[in-house]
């Protein structure tokens, strides 16, 4: 796995050039905590043999706001969606309610202190 | 303009096997726009996996994700967490994924057709594929000791080992089937009323699918031709064992049956030079370690491929587990492909796209 | 089409291929998995069976005594047979091919475990705290009387050096 660090003013511009339709596979978002912070990683995979699996993170703070990456990555909307509700986070352009119920608890994969 | 309608085709309905809605707006029978809710089966599982079970435990809890393809939510666990205490499988355990798989790959393709065509109004055909599947239920029952939650995988190898008497009445059911599956082949190929239901059908171009990143037997029928098992071979030696990869072009419901149909031949012959060739090794590798680090694996279950992330942190309790479904790959195009089609061939569009929401709302 | 329609009078004349199950028989493979069994004379009461059970299927009880007892819940149990591949000992546990019949509603079987796992928990830790204040007695009691021991053979040293 090819890990890449990006941060959050720079990740459209580093996932734009990265990313050729024809050549690229994106796969789907994720969100670890580290410590006080989050790490938000997004997966790409090659369509040739033998491929490598890319993945591009950073690391933020819990209430920025992410840049969502719909323009460039058209699918990329059912898993910012996702990680809305689970995590409690705020990427731009996407509501809550996809997932949980709104009277549920909202981030319940976020660790309990 | 013609006047706009919102007809769902809901939670519930007569047609459907999974639990999905999707609200159309039509004009005049014709669908216009989509919105889909795919949510309802939330079970909190990847929440469980990292508090309340240890990481050996843990290929059995994940091994209920889904029903039709336990087999490979198990393995690609067990090859995570190989990763992350750093141990390698012996080459009797790989041979022996590799079967179940493909014997997993039988039913579920047989299961996903006999539904197309029970949509598409040919009830005869679907008790007929029912049937013909009836004989890969009774074979993993024999290999793995169980028709459906088959917990073959562990962490470190495989639970069970293959008799002689099993492998040879393997060869002999599939020798019995080929005839059986030439005779569905004709069907599915000529028939002329499911021709007329089939053939243009929720159409997608490759352009299409290569921008929507569709996975699985969509994406190959489109003409795209990704596959998991062509671009992976550090874990699992498919292309020792007679590997193809199957492709089709036209995107419409017609080719995706052909697509599945014709995997069946691959799926038979990797299965028959798996049992010819198995070599000679011990089944399990035995670590006290505890998972370090972080690791990522693929694996083409039988919708599209199957993404698992995993990080541990020396514990017995693992700190992050992260399944990717194939159907939540194919959700967006799905809600593509509707546009310009009939309200009536909702149904069949829905099968042939083979959706499984348990795994794709764990 | 003429095909379709020859076949479809043809399986009019041939006879249907359900078995009717409670009534005939199904395959059954003779390594299906199926009931855990427990031999009592062969177990050496590790428990490691217990703390690799992935639903908690098993639990070992204990009385004041110190003997161990093994509970198993068959409706929790998913059969995968992790207990038998944890057990040290080969034979005191083993995984036998008969189906697991139902539970009947005044068997309790949910509900009543639940409670059987909590009271055996606490009856180990009853247990282990009696065990240990025996322990702190048995030391304070050793401790007492070396303590008296050294106390006379001091005396007797002084009186026999009093004497000469």
């Amino acid at each position: 796995m090819n890990k890449i660090e990006t941060t959050l003013v720079d990740l459209k511009k580093d996932i734009a050039a990265f990313y050729k339709p024809d050549l690229h596979h994106f796969m789907v978002m994720n969100a670890v905590e580290v410590g006080d912070k989050i790490e938000i990683q997004w997966f790409f995979s090659d369509y040739a043999y033998p491929c490598e699996t890319t993945c591009f993170f950073a690391l933020i703070n819990p209430a920025e706001q992410i840049p969502s990456i719909k323009d460039i990555v058209v699918s990329a909307w059912v898993a910012e969606a996702e990680l809305v509700d689970l995590m409690n986070i705020n990427i731009e352009n996407t509501a809550k309610g996809f997932v949980l119920e709104p009277d549920f608890e909202s981030g319940p994969l976020r660790k309990k202190k | 303009m013609a006047k706009q309608y919102e007809i769902p085709i809901g939670a519930q309905h007569i047609s459907l096997l999974e639990p999905l809605h999707f609200k159309f707006t039509t004009e005049n029978e014709k669908i216009v726009k989509t919105d889909a809710n795919v949510y309802y089966v939330h079970r909190g599982i990847e929440q469980a996996c990292c508090s309340k079970f240890k990481f050996r435990q843990v290929s059995f809890v994940v091994g209920r994700v889904c029903g039709l393809c336990s087999i490979s939510h198990t393995t690609a666990y067990s090859q995570v967490a190989e990763k992350l205490v750093k141990i390698e499988v012996p080459k009797r355990a790989k041979y022996l994924r590799m079967l179940v798989i493909e014997l997993d790959r039988i039913h579920s393709h047989l299961l996903c057709l006999s539904h197309v065509a029970e949509n598409s109004g040919f009830e005869a055909l679907f008790m007929k594929t029912m049937q013909y599947r009836e004989f890969s239920m009774e074979l993993l029952e024999a290999v793995c000791g169980n028709r459906i939650q088959y917990d073959f995988s562990i962490v470190g190898g495989v639970a069970r080992d293959l008799k002689p008497q099993v492998a040879q009445s393997i060869m002999e059911r599939l020798k019995k089937f080929m005839p059986q599956l030439d005779e569905l082949v004709d069907i599915y190929k000529n028939n002329w009323t499911l021709l007329l239901k089939n053939k243009g059908a929720g159409a997608i171009t490759k352009e299409d699918a290569m921008r929507l990143n569709v996975v699985g037997p969509f994406a190959r029928a489109a003409g795209l031709a990704v596959d998991v098992r062509n671009e992976t071979e550090d874990l699992l030696p498919w292309k020792e064992v007679g590997y193809e990869m199957i492709t089709e072009t036209g995107g419409d419901v017609y080719a995706r049956n052909m697509v599945r149909l014709r995997e069946l031949y691959v799926s038979i012959r990797i299965i028959e030079n798996i049992i010819n060739g198995l070599p000679e090794t011990p089944l399990i590798t035995e670590t006290k370690a505890f998972p370090d680090g972080e690791a990522t694996v693929r694996l083409e279950a039988p919708r599209g491929e199957l993404f698992y992330y995993a990080k541990g942190n020396k514990t017995q309790v693992l700190e992050r587990l992260k399944i990717k479904a194939p159907t939540f790959s194919n959700v967006a195009a799905m809600a593509e492909a509707f546009t310009g089609n009939e309200y009536g061939s909702a149904p069949a569009i829905i099968a042939s796209y083979d959706p499984c929401l348990s795994c794709t709302a764990r | 089409m003429m095909k379709t329609f020859f076949k479809t009078i043809g399986n009019v004349f041939k006879k249907p291929v359900t078995t009717k199950y409670p009534f005939e028989k199904t395959f059954i493979p003779d390594d299906y998995r199926g009931l855990i069994g427990f031999d009592e004379n062969l177990c050496i009461w590790c428990r490691r069976c217990e703390m690799v059970c992935p639903p908690g299927a098993i639990v070992f009880s204990q009385d004041m005594e110190g003997k161990q007892t093994y509970h198993f819940n068959r409706a929790v149990c998913i059969y995968c047979g992790e207990c038998v591949r944890a057990c040290p000992k080969e034979g005191a546990i083993f995984q036998t091919a008969e189906p697991a019949p139902c539970a009947l509603k005044a068997e309790n079987i949910n509900n009543g475990w639940n409670k059987l796992y909590a009271e055996a928990l606490e009856s180990r830790e009853l247990y282990a705290a009696e065990k240990k204040r025996k322990a702190a007695e048995k030391a304070a009691a050793d401790k007492a009387a070396a303590a008296k021991k050294e106390e006379e053979n001091k005396q007797a040293g002084e009186n026999q050096s009093g004497a000469v």
